[in-house]
């Protein structure tokens, strides 16, 4: 049925480009979705979304735009990450009305379909045409971060993947490059593996700290979280049996990594535990490290894309425009660390006009803009965003930018997800606190295989397992095998 | 608690039984020579400079981040004096509209306090007066302060989403105001206690109906306990922070759940969250500042009488 | 309703229904968001509500058995008597100490005091931002401050190092409500008859025998209601820690009001939280019955 449908768009497509125009289908999927949504004018839709950077789209862009083309307007109701799935679900219990659209993290999904909590879309996507635009974005998001057992919930609008940034300058210094072979033995260059990370690092912060540091990161549990699921599997560990149910997170992979997280620390800016976002951006846009690994927006203004905006006040001008080269983390294999989806909840009394809008920020036109926005959190999460010559221009670098991102979408992981994500994740941060408290990490690992055990027990291993054996299979869970 | 310990006086009952050698003797002047006594003092009020900069020192902090430019929050070291007055993370919560949680607070503030100054004082008159329960209604009511809220919050919760009043100023206003009751009733009771029975009587003699004692006698007669246990009220209800997290959503989201809307995923926006919290912050040093009589007895529940 | 009446022969009848119609929209919305709370958690925990499932057929003791073996349970009690037992004391020693600094008379005494007021009033929500934002450990100047009298820089990460948390934590606690201590000690030690300790003094007992043995009898009712008050507030304490540290690092300085709500609100354990929350409200009322016996409250 699907496949026919795309079948006849795409030919309605190929028909139009032929000059045999129908003109419904000549439009775009942004202009439909403004052509239908004039008729909410005057109402408003509640927008739910993460505290902070990721609410300036919409306050400063989408918000104010999307009232200007079809009279509704938008509030943002913005909330800080570690609420969000709660306030969701107690919104959804509460059946109040009072969200509209939501961002949802994707390993929330299925907890989220499960209850009840979002409305599926698959007829509202038939209905004002999107499925061609939908199947437009780029395949990873696509096919993992979009529909729990069939069923379309929501629509992937952020392309969140790690990447490492460097910088050119430091790595391709020949005085260094000679000192480096000398000491290492092989060339000096964005580090493939772990210990290569751990050799560099030291090296540099040896010979420019404290001016330099040969890398910081953000460490703060939730960020290092995601960091832990993609080194552990990066290097071969699995989050459980698949046949048990039992947590293999405090395998001797698991306790390495730990070891080694903490290990680094020492060749890190001092008091790096409690970096978050900010601090950890400030240190490499000023020049204080060589290396850190991160989310997309650090690569634009690092590049000093955009931050003369206003909006923008707060993040340090940077030092290090046209010296940051870019690469896939160690391991290859970077996590799509998080990611945002556009949802449509169920309790909602305005659903349709909540979906015109999620349609119009995802679509092509709309979705381009918003990538591009220099303030915004939101990365390239479509094939066409990362072929945008606009976008290629932007910065020198910008090709080679798209090009990693592009690549990190293709072989990255995606966040573990299963019924009562957060209450596996929740452990993993806490762990993650205690490891930087100087903890055990063995000692860390088993308490949490024990917490996660005890969780999976109480939703039933039966029914967890069945859930974590289909996650399993997707082609993003675990690097294929070589 | 009970009654009798709410109700103590301070003093004269505990100290009316003197150390045996006190008694009869007269107070004799202090026998420090003038010179050490200014030492004294000066050293007593360096002390108590200390004291009071150490204590102020962190609402200054906030203040001072409030006005700071991103350059200088972010600075190291930080900078402890802003180099200009910046207005504009004050201008972000009117652009974006933040600042309306504060006017929620403000909203449910004030009405819940008269609601809840109301209804106490007429259960306080109630029980005072008429004696109705005895002490058991009394020790009920005011037990019901002893509730942790996150853990009464909960059912509430349920119970709101059964009858729709999550997310809405009455739901939370009924709420704020059977929290704050028993405080009030307690409160009202001692305060209506000192008003001597005789008005009342002689009100009665003169024709006047109960309402009319009620309206002409206690409440003017009440009228600074009233004034000061509506402060205290107010302050409880504007500081709230647990019911409003788990009750609100989007139409009465009051300042103190906002300010944790700062604490982002990715930065924590030190400007909003100080500038924020200083909207939040003044009516209450405001409210504060003109009710320094009253302020010991409200606090300390009755303890202290002033 | 029992016979009031009978204790106070005087009323009259028609005071009695003046009376309780003046209580009655008291009484109803206490029982309502007082008593309905109890009972409707009651019921539930004997239930097996979770975030998918509404099973409300009697689970039986099974969510209290639960409670034993829950040792994050335990864990945030303990970490709540660890806040308690430190902060308590010391709010009172320093508010006495400071209660006794502004005893005497005092150049611009009225205006300290009324300075001094002012953390006790801001919310405790935001006194854990504050809190946040003084111990950054670049960003703020508690670490500065260190430095400055260390000699060296100071890298304090104090929501991070399990040794600091505690002390942060406390640092705002005791900030905030030494001020409450101060001012109501202040004004018992300000009621207390002077004659009494000067003719102690005279007798020969130093300050300590004075205190002792005149002052401490004179304020202790006041001072035992201050403890209470503050006692139970502790017992409680939530804006503060989840402000400043979430319950972090792991779970070190998670109380059990936090782990009350990350319970019912982030997990959706219904009728396990409603298991939790009696043994909450058992727990204090045995404090608080026995407090107030211990200190001579009850007469």
């Amino acid at each position: 049925m699907r496949i026919t449908r795309r079948l006849f768009l795409q030919t309605t497509a190929a028909a139009t480009a032929a000059g045999l125009a129908r003109p419904a289908f000549a439009r775009t999927a942004a202009d439909r979705a403004v052509e239908e949504a004039k008729k909410y004018a005057g109402s408003t839709i509640n927008i739910v979304w993460e505290a902070g950077l990721q609410a300036l789209d919409p306050l400063n862009f989408s918000g104010p735009k999307w009232t200007e083309l079809t009279g509704i307007e938008v509030r943002v109701v913005e909330v800080q990450t570690a609420e969000m799935f709660t306030k969701i679900m107690q919104e959804f219990r509460a059946g109040t009305g009072a969200y509209d659209s939501l961002n949802v993290i994707p390993a929330w999904m299925p907890d989220l379909a499960n209850a009840g909590a979002l409305e599926p879309l698959d007829a509202l996507v038939e209905k004002y045409g999107y499925r061609d635009e939908l199947q437009a974005i780029a395949p990873t998001y696509r096919d993992n971060q979009m529909m729990v057992d069939g069923k379309i919930y929501a629509f992937p609008d952020d392309g969140d993947v790690f990447i490492l940034y460097y910088r050119k300058d430091v790595f391709e210094d020949p005085a260094n490059q000679a000192a480096f072979k000398d000491a290492h033995g092989y060339d000096l260059a964005p580090p493939k593996t772990w210990a290569q990370f751990a050799e560099i690092g030291r090296f540099l912060t040896d010979k420019y700290a404290p001016q330099m540091y040969g890398a910081a990161f953000f460490r703060q549990p939730p960020y290092t979280m995601y960091m832990f699921q993609e080194r552990f599997r990066n290097e071969g560990g699995r989050f459980f049996d698949a046949d048990s149910m039992r947590a293999t997170i405090n395998s001797d992979v698991g306790v390495r990594v730990f070891d080694e997280m903490r290990a680094e620390n020492a060749f890190m800016p001092p008091g790096v535990e409690q970096w978050g976002f900010v601090e950890n951006l400030a240190a490499f846009l000023s020049g204080q490290t060589a290396m850190t690994i991160s989310w997309p927006p650090y690569g634009r203004w690092a590049a000093g894309y955009g931050t003369d905006e206003s909006a923008l006040s707060w993040v340090p001008k940077s030092t290090v425009a046209g010296k940051v080269g870019y690469a896939l983390p160690p391991g290859g294999h970077p996590q799509l660390a998080a990611g945002f989806c556009l949802a449509v909840a169920s309790t909602s009394r305005q659903k349709e006009a909540a979906y015109l809008f999620n349609q119009w920020l995802n679509s092509e036109d709309i979705s381009m803009q918003r990538v591009q926005l220099p303030y915004a959190l939101r990365d390239p999460f479509r094939t066409s965003h990362f072929d945008d010559p606009v976008y290629k221009s932007r910065w020198p670098e910008a090709p080679e930018y798209l090009a990693t991102l592009e690549a990190g979408s293709e072989t990255g992981l995606l966040d573990l997800s299963l019924l009562q994500t957060d209450r596996y994740e929740e452990v993993l941060r806490q762990s993650i606190s205690r490891l930087w408290a100087g903890e055990d990490p063995k000692a860390i690992l088993d308490d949490a295989a024990a917490q996660w055990d005890q969780t999976t027990d109480r939703i039933g291993a039966d029914k967890q397992g069945a859930v974590y054996r289909a996650w399993a299979a997707k082609s993003g869970a675990y690097p294929a095998r070589t | 608690m009970t009654e009798a310990g709410v109700h103590a006086r301070t003093g004269t009952e505990a100290a009316a039984v003197p150390s045996p050698a006190a008694a009869g003797i007269e107070r004799p002047a202090r026998r420090l020579r003038p010179r050490r006594r200014t030492v004294v003092l000066a050293l007593r009020l360096l002390a108590a400079i200390l004291v009071t900069v150490v204590f102020l020192f962190p609402i200054y902090w906030l203040a001072i981040m409030a006005f700071k430019t991103a350059d200088e929050i972010f600075a190291y070291p930080p900078v402890w004096w802003p180099g200009s007055l910046n207005l504009s993370n004050f201008a972000v919560l009117f652009r974006d509209g933040d600042w309306e949680t504060v006017r929620n607070s403000l909203v449910l503030a004030t009405s819940s306090t008269a609601i809840a100054m109301v209804l106490g004082t007429f259960a306080a008159y109630a029980l005072e007066r008429f004696r109705i329960g005895g002490e058991n209604l009394a020790v009920w009511i005011i037990s019901q302060r002893m509730l942790p809220p996150v853990v009464i919050v909960f059912p509430i919760f349920l119970l709101y989403v059964a009858l729709g009043w999550v997310d809405t100023f009455h739901g939370m206003i009924v709420l704020y105001v059977a929290f704050s009751l028993p405080y009030v009733i307690w409160m009202m009771r001692g305060y209506i206690h000192d008003i001597p029975i005789e008005l009342e009587e002689s009100a009665e003699l003169d024709g006047c109906s109960r309402w009319q004692i009620l309206w002409r006698v206690v409440f003017p007669m009440a009228r600074t306990g009233l004034f000061a246990t509506a402060v205290f009220t107010f302050v409880f209800v504007w500081n709230d922070f647990v019911f409003a997290l788990v009750l609100t959503r989007t139409e009465v989201v009051t300042y103190t759940v906002q300010v944790t809307h700062y604490f982002g995923g990715q930065s924590n926006f030190w400007a909003k969250i100080a500038a924020m919290s200083m909207l939040g912050t003044l009516p209450v040093f405001f409210a504060v500042a003109t009710l320094q009589r009253y302020f010991v007895r409200g606090l300390s529940m009755g303890a202290v009488k002033g | 309703m029992r016979p009031a009446a009978l204790d106070a022969p005087r009323i009259r009848a028609s005071d009695r229904r003046f009376g309780l119609l003046l209580l009655a929209p008291s009484v109803l919305l206490l029982l309502l968001v007082g008593l309905f709370p109890l009972v409707y958690t009651l019921v539930v925990s004997f239930q097996q509500i979770t975030l998918f499932e509404v099973d409300t057929s009697f689970a039986g003791l099974a969510n209290y058995r639960m409670l034993l073996s829950d040792e994050r349970l335990w864990e945030s009690l303990l970490h709540t008597a660890i806040l308690f037992s430190i902060a308590l004391p010391l709010e009172l020693a320093l508010g006495l100490a400071m209660a006794q600094l502004f005893l005497e008379r005092l150049p611009g005494r009225q205006i300290f005091i009324a300075l001094l007021v002012l953390p006790t009033v801001i919310a405790p929500l935001v006194a854990g931002a504050v809190w946040r934002l003084l111990l950054d450990h670049r960003y703020g100047p508690v670490n500065q401050i260190v430095g400055w009298l260390w000699g060296e820089e100071a890298v304090l990460l104090w929501t991070v190092n399990p040794l600091l948390v505690y002390p942060a934590i406390l640092m705002a606690e005791v900030w905030q409500w030494t001020p409450f201590m101060f001012l109501i000690l202040l004004a018992a030690l300000t009621n207390v008859d002077r004659s009494l300790t000067e003719a102690a003094e005279i007798d020969g007992a130093g300050f300590w025998l004075t205190f002792r043995k005149v002052v401490l009898p004179a304020i202790w009712p006041v001072m035992a209601v201050a403890l209470l008050i503050r006692g139970l507030d502790l017992a409680r304490i939530f804006d503060v820690v989840y402000a400043l540290t979430g319950g972090g690092p792991g779970t070190m300085t998670e109380t059990i009001s936090i782990y009350t709500y990350v319970l019912g609100f982030r997990q959706f354990e219904t009728s396990y939280t409603g298991a939790i929350a009696f043994l909450v409200i058992a727990i204090l009322t045995v404090l608080v019955v026995g407090a107030v016996k211990r200190m001579g409250l009850a007469r």
